[in-house]
């Protein structure tokens, strides 16, 4: 299982939570110092430039700080933290795009690369995540990156677990047509 | 698996397919892991889908260690928290601000600043200002600002808001620099030594990079433990 997902403690992140609630700042940056390099690099995938992902992890955590005494135990502590985050993100991708103008798979010529080569491998796994649809692309992040489960990654986005499944397979799709070398252009669900 | 298999076991097929992401990273419960696992006894295209599968899942996590500072944007969540304490006392009634945006600006124009406030701030330390003590606190800051500076401290530099983690741990690894603070409200970053590599040497290192918009040695690093 994915450490990055699973190394906080849950009781004591819901005691420091409940001491941010109550206004305790020390809780916050405890919390804060809990969570930044798991959101760092999370954030980094994506949001290359330092002073972006420090950016949209202090807004998060300023959410954390307005918001933490709403927060009602329906989920763990890290999913909550993570879905302000990812929607914080989420705005400044779109902020981003909005001001550079979007690529997507849709734009891009196939690619030719051997599947065997790592380097290679790499290089186009960057290419290609970098067109993914900003939704797809958290989505795989999250699974993968970050190894939440599509029930975590559902509350995390605040979507139902079927359209988490359905940007997950989109996003392999994608990617598939983005390099045929590497499983065709069909499909997953249709390769049987 | 045969096209009849394939057509019998559709529906399973299909959603076993949907699930091998989830399988891949092994937050699955029992009950779908035994299903995809029995499916994939059957299935030689889901075979296929999971060992591609698990090449993106490995392909996406081999990037090296990034070392991140949590400190310095810890501080400055102190001084948001702080600003938006100081507002709620100022006016009860009003709403918080939206949360964000003026940070990055911030830094922007902090970051364009400080070649300025560079050249400004050395001044200033020589000479001091005339009646400063008379002024009340200043609303910039200067790259000389003598509080802000730790005593390991050989460089200052400021780098372009676009530098990316990766490229800035790049290159203070050829330069054999830390960061051991910063960045100050005028983006100014202190840095120190690494290794016995001069800071002569360290300096051209930064300044020949496209993103760094000013880099100084300081006191510190023409005293006799650092060869300037």
């Amino acid at each position: 299982m994915n450490l990055l997902a699973r190394n906080a403690p849950k009781e004591s992140d819901r005691e420091l939570l409940a001491a941010v609630a109550s206004g305790n700042r020390r809780a916050l940056e405890e919390l804060y110092l809990a969570y930044h390099r798991r959101l760092a690099r999370f954030l980094s995938r994506f949001t290359p430039a330092y002073e972006n992902v420090e950016e949209i992890i202090n807004d998060t955590f300023m959410v954390v700080w307005q918001s933490a005494k709403d927060f009602r135990n329906a989920s763990q502590v890290s999913t909550w933290v993570i879905g302000i985050a990812y929607r914080t993100a989420l705005k400044s991708i779109r902020r981003q795009k909005n001001h550079a103008g979007a690529a997507n798979l849709d734009d891009c010529p196939e690619q030719t690369f051997d599947p065997r080569s790592d380097d290679e491998m790499h290089d186009w796994l960057k290419q290609g995540l970098n067109r993914l649809p900003t939704e797809q692309r958290l989505t795989l992040e999250l699974a993968y990156h970050m190894g939440h489960s599509v029930e975590e990654i559902a509350v995390i986005t605040d979507c139902p677990v079927g359209t988490v499944k359905a940007r997950m397979f989109h996003a392999r799709e994608k990617l598939r047509q983005y390099l045929p070398g590497l499983g065709g252009s069909s499909a997953p669900a249709e390769r049987a | 698996m045969s096209t009849q298999d394939s057509s019998q076991h559709a529906p399973q097929h299909k959603e076993v397919v949907m699930l091998i992401p989830w399988y891949v990273n092994d937050t699955l419960s029992d009950r779908d892991r035994s299903k995809v696992e029995g499916h994939l006894a059957a299935c030689a295209a889901c075979r296929d889908e999971l060992a591609l599968e698990r090449r993106i899942h490995e392909g996406m996590n081999v990037d090296g260690p990034v070392e991140y500072m949590p400190a310095a944007s810890l501080n400055r969540l102190r001084d948001m928290l702080d600003g938006k304490s100081a507002a709620g006392e100022q006016n009860a009634v009003e709403q918080p601000k939206p949360l964000g945006r003026p940070r990055r600006w911030q830094w922007l124009a902090a970051a364009s600043f400080a070649g300025a406030a560079a050249a400004a701030g050395l001044w200033v330390a020589g000479h001091g200002l005339p009646g400063s003590r008379d002024l009340a606190a200043p609303v910039f800051y200067t790259v000389t600002n003598p509080a802000t500076h730790p005593r390991e401290e050989v460089v200052r530099a400021v780098f372009s808001p676009s530098i990316t983690l990766v490229e800035l741990q790049a290159l203070l690894d050829e330069a054999q620099l830390r960061i051991v603070s910063g960045p100050s409200e005028a983006g100014v970053y202190s840095l120190a030594a690494r290794s016995d590599l001069p800071v002569s040497t360290s300096l051209a290192l930064l300044r020949r990079h496209a993103s760094v918009r000013f880099a100084e040695g300081t006191e510190q690093a023409a005293e006799p433990g650092h060869a300037p």
